[in-house]
């Protein structure tokens, strides 16, 4: 058996890793509806079932990443001051520190957590500066793109933590550090997750495709914006650890002429205010994911 | 931990952005082209505050006003600069730069003038102040004499409008202040400690090449050839922007065809030229001279 036939073997064994808390999935689609269909007191009570959950959900909650003008003492509050959409999304962000590892075994699970949070958070901040339908769909895409990697950390720790060693000494991106040790990348691995969790089908090609979103068949658009925002995480010291060494022109990547397809104020898009804009928001998440994982 | 005690431990509430600064900001980064983020909107209100002490301006919105419509709009832009960029100027002030420059600028540069010759590479520090960023230049590429430059010789010019700053730092000597950031390898190599002050060593200047040159004087710039990276750091936000266009095509032309320009921290080129290419290197941005642009670059300029 070749290794990446024994990899994908172990891969089966997805059950091995949790899964995202079986509060979140109702939460999610209950959120899908229109808004005017939804009560707060549903949404609070969705939260405030799980308590570690909870606790968790308040601290995010009163970062400035998510807008809070005043401290927010309850869920009932963060619910009312927030509004549902940033709730849904401060929800989802604490639901996938879940299903990290405790272990910093290959990878600090707080590394991981951290890129996906940023890369949430520039998700959404791309989608609304270039008119995209919808920014807290693309918020829990830039959450959820690297689920492979949560797999990778629990059913492969070892293998995956060579990997990403090689991508920190050869300073390249972790997708082909995979490539060449594993033989299969996160992304692969990403689509396996997504499909067992039953995520909804433009989660699963953004999973499967942020690398190469040439690839995706369908929700093109999304899978761009969230290969472009990564990029930009990587770029600026909030990828996964290594320090990739390379020249990225946002405008030669092939996320960009997708993107530009259907959204047309991309062409003069100043990409080097929205990248201050984004360093900017850099240390408050720094300072949250330790929170997180450091309460006091 | 109980839930009132997590909204303890967070402290108290960040008041929103003044809307007021916002527009500052703007309109700093609109002229100046350089921008400030929301973590550094205290930062820029403790600047204005500054400023509207001088001018005896009372509120946010009034000074506002004296950076936009009245007539001493430019000079007080620049006073209000001057008082963000102080104390920037020392040793290793933007390491992600230095790092894009030796790791991924220079092993380009260095594929793409595989076949040339002379195997000599020129980087212009241009607005070098008292000598900070082209001795930390210099101390760099000695290091990469042993990798990335076997085989190749450079030199950094370091130019500057200022006669005292130019005297200064053709001395090298450096307070602590300025050496604060120093890593105590450099530092053990390549400088003396003399009376508190540390002293740049021979090797490190020999390196330098210190000249007085205004940016604006088109003459003096076209002399400027054959450059593989120019550096110029918080010194084209002072310029207006039709001056500011005039030195950017400079330095396109200056530049060889693969050649970079890097700005300062968070100064951009949006909207004032379109011959060069950002580009995202680790930790920084910087601007490529496009391949495909043949057009003069004196032609090209908007009018």
């Amino acid at each position: 058996m070749s290794l990446r036939e024994s990899l994908l073997k172990k891969l089966e064994d997805l059950d091995r890793m949790p899964t995202l808390p079986v509060s979140l999935i109702p939460l999610l689609r209950y959120m899908e509806q229109p808004n005017e269909a939804l009560d707060l007191q549903q949404v609070i009570e969705f939260i405030s079932q799980d308590k570690s959950l909870a606790v968790q959900c308040l601290h995010m909650a009163n970062s400035p990443l998510f807008g809070r003008s005043q401290a927010v003492e309850s869920i009932r509050d963060a619910v009312v001051t927030l509004g549902l959409e940033r709730m849904r999304d401060i929800a989802a962000s604490c639901s996938m520190l879940g299903v990290l590892p405790k272990e910093k075994a290959g990878m600090d699970p707080a590394v991981l957590w951290e890129h996906s949070l940023a890369c949430a958070l520039v998700c959404r901040q791309f989608a609304r500066m270039i008119g995209f339908s919808d920014p807290g769909k693309a918020y829990l895409a830039g959450l959820l793109h690297d689920v492979g990697v949560v797999a990778h950390l629990w059913i492969l720790p070892s293998e995956f933590s060579e990997a990403l060693e090689l991508a920190c000494n050869e300073r390249i991106p972790l997708h082909e550090a995979e490539l060449r040790m594993l033989k299969i990348t996160h992304a692969e691995t990403g689509k396996l997750v997504a499909e067992r969790w039953r995520l909804p089908a433009e989660m699963i090609s953004v999973a499967a495709c942020h690398h190469d979103p040439r690839s995706a068949a369908a929700h093109r658009d999304l899978v761009a914006l969230i290969s472009l925002s990564d990029i930009l995480c990587r770029m600026n010291g909030l990828g996964h650890g290594p320090v990739e060494d390379r020249e990225v022109d946002f405008e030669e990547e092939p996320g960009f002429a997708i993107l530009l397809e259907e959204h047309t104020q991309l062409r003069n898009f100043d990409w080097a205010r929205f990248t201050f804009e984004m360093e900017g928001y850099m240390e408050e998440v720094h300072r949250l994911v330790n929170l997180m994982y450091h309460p006091a | 931990m109980t839930l009132t005690a997590a909204a303890a431990a967070i402290g108290p509430a960040n008041t929103p952005p003044n809307p007021v600064l916002v527009k500052i900001r703007d309109v700093i980064y609109q002229v100046a082209g350089i921008f400030h983020p929301d973590n550094k909107h205290r930062l820029l209100e403790e600047r204005c505050a500054k400023r509207m002490q001088v001018l005896g301006v009372a509120s946010l919105r009034d000074y506002y006003d004296c950076l936009t419509v009245k007539p001493t709009r430019q000079a007080e832009l620049n006073a209000l600069l001057n008082e963000i960029t102080i104390g920037e100027t020392c040793f290793f002030r933007n390491v992600p730069q230095l790092d894009a420059i030796r790791n991924v600028a220079l092993p380009k540069i260095i594929a793409a003038r595989a076949k040339s010759t002379p195997r000599h590479l020129r980087i212009w520090s241009a607005g070098c102040s008292t000598g900070e960023e082209p001795y930390t230049l210099s101390m760099a590429l000695l290091e990469e004499q042993k990798k990335h430059l076997k085989d190749w010789t450079f030199e950094i010019l370091a130019t500057d409008l200022n006669e005292r700053s130019l005297a200064q730092a053709q001395i090298g000597h450096y307070g602590a202040y300025s050496t604060r950031n120093i890593p105590e390898y450099f530092k053990q190599k390549y400088f003396l400690a003399r009376d508190r002050e540390l002293h740049v060593t021979a090797e490190v200047k020999a390196k330098v090449n210190f000249q007085q040159v205004n940016l604006s004087d088109a003459a003096r710039m076209a002399f400027m050839k054959n450059v593989d990276i120019t550096l110029c750091c918080n010194v084209l936000i002072y310029f207006d922007s039709v001056s500011k266009r005039r030195v950017i095509s400079h330095f396109y032309s200056n530049l060889l065809l693969h050649g970079y320009l890097f700005l300062g921290h968070a100064e951009s080129l949006y909207g004032v030229s379109d011959d060069f290419r950002l580009v995202h290197l680790p930790g920084c941005t910087a601007y490529l001279k496009s391949e495909n642009k043949a057009v003069a670059p004196e032609k090209a300029r908007p009018q």
